[in-house]
């Protein structure tokens, strides 16, 4: 093992590097490209054997991935925004398929008016589409849920795709564990399995009608579903090489908290020190990270909110005539009133560790009782 | 030649009465052999090949979304090459909309990038499968659900061959299944060299086209007669004309389809005037890159 210093960009092209990556399809799109630029470098220096397609659209670039996934290739593809969206319908295509694709997205505000920085409504909004959804809050995080997707990807024969805000961890430079061969015995371990066989001649994804098409999408949910469960073992195996774990949900703070900050991403390393600035100040409060969106770790957050006064859930994405994403998801899946919506740092808009105090604060003290937009103006 | 006397595809699957691009998927896997990898788009293949469980091409079949053919090609080739499996044919077969229209962008890049696969678009100039509206590879006159008389559609088909000719890749051919032997020995040609090659093959649809389903085979011959559809390649570069039209009246072609019963007389002289400025143009390309 060994130290570097890199952005979540880097982390996921090493992680890609070290990967046994079959197949790379991708376009550039800011600010994701680094991580396509470093693959496309590893392969040029011969550090890495892969096949990159370069294609003239994110359409195509999941197009691909799917194919060569289809041909039971271990394969990767990297987008962001607008291009995640112009993909969409493939997105569909490829979870509908069963297909194992690992992909990077760099979370960016959907224009108009054009933005190129942090928001997650580009991935939530890809919500329904089937995806395992992970949502990286550093580069270390980046590195280590890129090796463990692949292989629950293809434990659950699911695409993942690992979330990362753009700019605030695509490219803010952090030291970062590099495994050398110990990593081997875990991402060697191949469970592709192509569809595409000439010996044994079959269609894939043809015309179903009603009573073929209930079944297959049954499965499909049973599919993404299990892997809550198959997450935990392998995270079980990584653990033991790496010394660092990850679950679903990720919990810091004190118990029975009186107030308990909700984040995804980047907000999720700013809710770390308001945590410890709440406490400092004898507000007893705990942080809960969504790691894993969808599946939606339910009973995880039931866990976590035990003994809960208050939750506020602070979510970088809108959903336009309903407000945060996550809040909805999580009033939804656990039931629950004691929940606050804060909906923030849209377009890149900064959110500090002040900013949740406060926001903490004034929802103890009742001032806050509604769901919100915390926008303090230019 | 001898036709190969195997059928890989099957004879019980779901095209119309008379399709042109059943016969035509026929011959191609004769040519092509079972070690053949197909992707297929939103198209009447899409139908044909049967619903859930079945597969009557008797080849891998990946049915993908409409506008992905050439890129999912690209993706199966790609991997094939990593495992080593240099046996393997991969052909996208795709309709005239899944060629011209919304899937022209995946196939531009996958020709520039010179993935090496076939790509096939059978044409059945319109959109048949959702029920006859025009694409860009409806011919001038043309009635269709979306062009209806009197707004019979006005401007000339887009020129295929010749788009894909642009991105200089190893092969180019257009085919009909009028001459079963000539289409036979393009696939074959196309599957022995290494890169992108396009096939195009005219696609005579009788519920479409509105002509009886016994027929296929001459409207087929009579679109190259008549110089409607030339059969041409070009490999390397290099164009050979492998048919030269006799110049039929075009009307023979024209009166024997119900979709251009409604057709006024200056669409069919504007029909008239652009085959001849192709046939005039492929002359000259023939002439100097012969």
């Amino acid at each position: 093992m060994k130290r570097l210093v890199l952005g979540g960009n880097d982390a996921v092209a090493y992680a890609v590097k070290q990967s046994h990556v079959d197949v790379v399809s991708a376009y550039p799109i800011t600010p994701q490209t680094s991580i396509i630029e470093k693959i496309a470098s590893f392969i040029a220096s011969g550090d890495m054997k892969a096949r990159f397609i370069k294609v003239e659209s994110e359409h195509s670039a999941m197009a691909a991935a799917m194919g060569a996934s289809a041909a039971g290739g271990r394969v990767f593809t990297a987008t962001s925004s607008q291009g995640l969206l112009y993909m969409h319908e493939v997105l569909h295509w490829a979870a509908g398929a069963s297909l194992p694709i690992v992909m990077a997205n760099a979370n960016r505000a959907v224009a108009p008016p054009w933005s190129i920085w942090a928001e997650q409504t580009d991935s939530l909004s890809q919500r329904d589409t089937g995806w395992i959804q992970f949502y990286a809050s550093n580069s270390q995080e980046a590195y280590d849920i890129l090796f463990l997707s692949f292989r629950l990807a293809e434990r659950v024969k699911n695409p993942v795709m690992v979330c990362m805000d753009g700019f605030l961890v695509t490219h803010t430079k952090e030291p970062v564990v590099i495994f050398g061969d110990e990593i081997e015995e875990f991402i060697s371990v191949k469970e592709t399995t192509p569809l595409l066989e000439v010996d044994r001649p079959k269609a894939i994804g043809a015309l179903a009608f009603p009573q073929d098409y209930m079944p297959v999408k049954i499965e499909q949910h049973k599919r993404i579903s299990s892997a809550l469960a198959e997450f935990k073992t392998l995270s079980d195996q990584f653990e033991k090489i790496s010394s660092r774990r990850y679950d679903p949900v990720y919990v810091y703070g004190e118990e029975n908290a009186d107030i308990v900050i909700v984040a995804m991403g980047s907000n999720a390393e700013t809710a770390h020190l308001a945590v410890d600035l709440l406490n400092r100040d004898g507000i007893k409060s705990k942080l809960v990270k969504i790691v894993m969106f969808r599946p939606f770790p339910k009973d995880e957050l039931i866990k976590a909110f035990e003994g809960a006064e208050k939750i506020a859930v602070f979510d970088r994405n809108i959903s336009m005539g309903k407000g945060g994403i996550t809040k909805d998801e999580i009033v939804g899946a656990l039931g629950i009133n004691n929940v606050v919506g804060i909906v923030c740092g849209l377009g890149g808009a900064d959110v500090t560790e002040n900013d949740m105090v406060k926001v903490a604060k004034d929802i103890l003290e009742g001032k806050i009782q509604e769901d919100m937009i915390l926008w303090g103006g230019r | 030649m001898i036709i190969p006397k195997e059928e890989i595809m099957k004879s019980n699957h779901l095209a119309c009465p008379g399709c042109g691009a059943a016969l035509a998927m026929r011959l191609a896997l004769k040519a092509l052999g079972k070690k053949t990898i197909v992707v297929i788009p939103a198209c009447c293949w899409t139908i044909i090949n049967g619903t859930w469980g079945n597969n009557f091409a008797g080849v891998p079949v990946f049915h993908t979304a409409f506008a992905t053919t050439a890129a999912v090609a690209a993706g199966i080739r790609a991997t094939l090459e990593m495992q080593g499996k240099d046996d393997i044919t991969v052909m996208g077969w795709a309709g005239d909309g899944g060629t011209f229209d919304i899937g022209l962008q995946a196939l531009s890049g996958a020709a520039e990038r010179n993935d090496d696969i076939i790509y096939v678009c059978y044409d059945n100039e319109a959109y048949m499968n959702t029920g006859i509206q025009r694409s860009s590879a409806t011919p001038i006159g043309a009635e269709t659900t979306t062009t209806p008389s009197p707004i019979v559609k006005d401007r000339p088909k887009k020129d295929l061959m010749e788009i894909v000719a642009a991105h200089d890749v190893p092969y180019i051919a257009s085919a009909t299944v009028a001459y079963p032997t000539d289409l036979i020995k393009k696939f074959q040609k196309a599957k022995s060299k290494k890169g992108f090659k396009l096939i195009h093959i005219l696609s005579p649809c009788p519920p479409g086209h509105k002509f009886p389903e016994n027929k296929t085979v001459e409207i087929s011959k009579l679109a190259v007669e008549t110089g409607v559809f030339l059969l041409y390649e070009i490999e390397d570069g290099k164009y050979r004309i492998n048919k030269k039209p006799k110049f039929k009246d075009l009307d023979e072609y024209l009166d024997i389809q119900g979709r251009f019963r409604n057709t006024p007389k200056e669409q069919r002289e504007a029909l008239k005037e652009a085959i001849k400025k192709r046939w005039e143009y492929l002359l000259v390309k023939a002439e100097h890159f012969g």
